[in-house]
C-alpha cells in the first residue's frame, strides 16, 4: 500500500469511529463518555486530514489548495482500483 | 444538504474481476433489501418522526445508507471492470452486458429496476420504525447469502464491513422505538 492509500485510510478508520459515536450519541445524547471520545477522534481526523490534504489534493471542495487550478477534478476517484 | 468527501466509507480494493459476483451483489444497489431503498426509506422517513433523538437517528442512518451505496457501486465497477464480453458470455452474465454493458444500474441481481415500492412512508413513527428494524434484517440476511457465493477476501472484507453495521442501525433503531414509545405513553397521544 502506497504512503497515500495509508494516510487515507488512517483518516476513514478515525472517520468511522466519528460516525459510529455520531449514531450511538443520536440515541443517547448526554451520554459523556461517548461525547469524549468523539471529541478525541475528531481531533485527530482533522489533523491527519490537513496532513493528507496539504500533500495529496482536497477531500472536500472547502479544502482550496493555494494553486491556479481547480485540483478537485484529479484521479483518483474512491471508486477507482488505485483509489 | 450534503457535501461529497473523495473517500469511501471503508475500502474498496479488489484486484479480481468476477462478474457473476458483481450481478449477485448488484441486488444490494437497487434490489430490494439494497443500500437505494435504506436510504431513501429512511430520509423520506425522517420528517414524520416525533422526537430530536428519532428525527437525528433516521437522517444520519439515512446518511450513512449512501455511502453503502457508493460502496456497492465501487465493489460491482471493479468486479466487472474491463471483462471481455466474450468472457461474460462464458460465464451466462451476458444478459446484462447486452442491456446496460458494464455500468452499475440500480436493479436486482436478475436485472429487475429499483422501484420505490420496495419502501414505505408512513406519518406513523412506530410502523416506519418497524418496517426499518425488518429491513435491517433482510439485509443483514442478504450480505449473509452473498458472503457465502465467494471465497475472495478482496470482495468478503467490505461485505463483512456492511453486515456489521446493518447489526448496528438495527441496535439503534430498536433504541428509536423505545424512545417513541416513551414519549407517545407520556404524552398519553394515540
Amino acid at each position: 500500500m502506497d504512503e497515500r492509500t495509508n494516510l487515507l485510510e488512517q483518516i476513514m478508520a478515525y472517520d468511522f469511529v466519528l460516525y459510529d459515536l455520531q449514531l450511538f450519541l443520536d440515541t443517547h445524547p448526554s451520554d459523556g463518555n461517548a461525547l469524549r471520545d468523539y471529541k478525541m477522534a475528531l481531533e485527530q481526523s482533522e489533523n491527519l486530514r490537513r496532513q493528507y490534504q496539504a500533500k495529496y489534493g482536497p477531500l472536500t471542495t472547502r479544502y482550496l489548495p493555494n494553486t491556479t487550478c481547480w485540483q478537485w477534478v484529479n484521479d483518483p476517484w474512491p471508486w477507482n482500483k488505485e483509489a | 444538504m450534503w457535501y461529497y468527501e473523495k473517500k469511501t466509507q471503508y475500502p474498496v480494493r479488489i484486484r479480481k474481476p468476477d462478474p457473476r459476483m458483481a450481478i449477485n451483489i448488484l441486488t444490494q444497489y437497487g434490489g430490494p433489501n439494497g443500500e437505494l431503498a435504506a436510504s431513501l426509506r429512511y430520509l423520506s422517513q425522517r420528517f414524520s418522526m416525533p422526537t430530536k433523538e428519532t428525527k437525528a437517528i433516521l437522517n444520519d442512518i439515512g446518511t450513512e445508507e449512501l455511502a453503502h451505496l457508493e460502496m456497492i457501486g465501487s465493489m460491482v465497477h471493479q468486479l466487472m471492470d474491463k471483462v471481455s464480453p466474450q468472457e461474460l458470455e462464458k460465464l451466462h452474465v451476458d444478459t446484462m452486458y447486452a442491456v446496460h454493458g458494464r455500468a452499475v444500474f440500480p436493479s436486482d441481481s436478475n436485472g429487475v429496476p429499483f422501484t420505490a415500492a420496495y419502501i414505505e412512508s408512513m406519518e406513523d413513527p412506530i410502523a416506519n420504525l418497524n418496517e426499518d428494524l425488518a429491513a435491517e434484517q433482510k439485509a443483514r440476511a442478504t450480505y449473509e447469502y452473498l458472503l457465502k457465493m465467494t471465497d475472495d477476501p478482496d470482495v468478503i472484507d467490505p461485505l463483512r464491513f456492511l453486515r456489521e453495521r446493518e447489526v448496528v442501525h438495527y441496535q439503534r433503531f430498536g433504541e428509536a422505538l423505545r424512545i417513541v414509545q416513551e414519549t407517545m405513553g407520556k404524552k398519553k397521544f394515540y
